[in-house]
């Protein structure tokens, strides 16, 4: 009988998981790279915002209050603010430019909500005693769905808003910086 | 299963008359195979990952 010898069979073991943890390492180190290097270069990152509101009295004054919502072009930039309630958006349609930085912000004086807006990345949950912030630069107009993404009671499934993209020169705000959406 | 040239007669004190000739020659061929099969499923899952992440995720513009 032929005499197996289970050293060499080890080492060779030994060596297809050296070889594949190798391998392994050297993806995991790739993908993380480019994760980096977007990140850092292209600015991509989780949108992280950590704001105290008081979700008892955000619509009575302040930055939540019925005629400050929509967008708004200040010094600081192009903001959109929404407010995010059972079962609806307030407003219920934004209007933004095409290839400029758009901050959104939102909040709820109810129950968790979340928001993405179809076909971009912008994607954050919307909870109640915070406001929710994302950057974003939106890369192509139209009207773009924003659905509620939490389940937030039984009319959920009717809760969305319109995201509505124009190009930079349709986007003309009014002498306070509003702008709203065009009727269509 | 069939032998290899020069394979050693089935142990007689192996029950399912398999040697230890048998498994090493088997040994030979089956991690090159595991090796093949995990490496072709984590190259297809990479690939997807890549082809997602930049003709899809950084097309859609930035977050942050």
């Amino acid at each position: 009988m032929t005499q197996v010898n289970p050293q060499l069979s080890e080492r060779r073991v030994l060596m297809t998981e050296l070889l594949w943890s190798f391998g392994v390492g050297v993806l995991v180190v790739a993908i993380i790279g480019m994760v980096l290097v977007t990140a850092l270069t292209m600015g991509v990152n989780p949108p992280s915002n950590v704001e105290r509101i008081d979700p008892k009295t955000l619509h009575l004054s302040g930055e939540f209050a019925e005629q400050n919502l929509g967008t708004t072009v200040t010094s600081d930039g192009i903001i959109a603010r929404v407010i995010a309630t059972q079962f609806m958006f307030v407003p219920r349609c934004i209007q933004v430019p095409e290839g400029r930085q758009v901050t959104l912000r939102m909040t709820t004086p109810d129950v968790i909500h979340g928001i993405l807006v179809t076909g971009t990345n912008v994607n954050t949950m919307v909870v109640p005693g915070y406001v929710a912030q994302v950057h974003t630069v939106f890369t192509r107009t139209g009207d773009l769905l924003m659905p509620c993404h939490e389940y937030c009671g039984l009319g959920h499934s009717e809760m969305y808003a319109v995201v509505q993209v124009v190009s930079q020169n349709k986007f003309r705000p009014d002498s306070n910086g509003r702008a709203v959406c065009a009727q269509r | 299963m069939a032998k290899a040239p020069g394979a050693a007669l089935p142990d007689p004190e192996a029950p399912d008359g398999i040697t230890d000739t048998d498994l090493w020659q088997v040994m030979q061929t089956v991690p090159l195979g595991a090796g093949v099969l995990a490496g072709g499923a984590v190259a297809l899952l990479v690939l997807g990952w890549l082809i997602v992440y930049l003709l899809v995720f950084l097309p859609r513009g930035t977050v942050g």
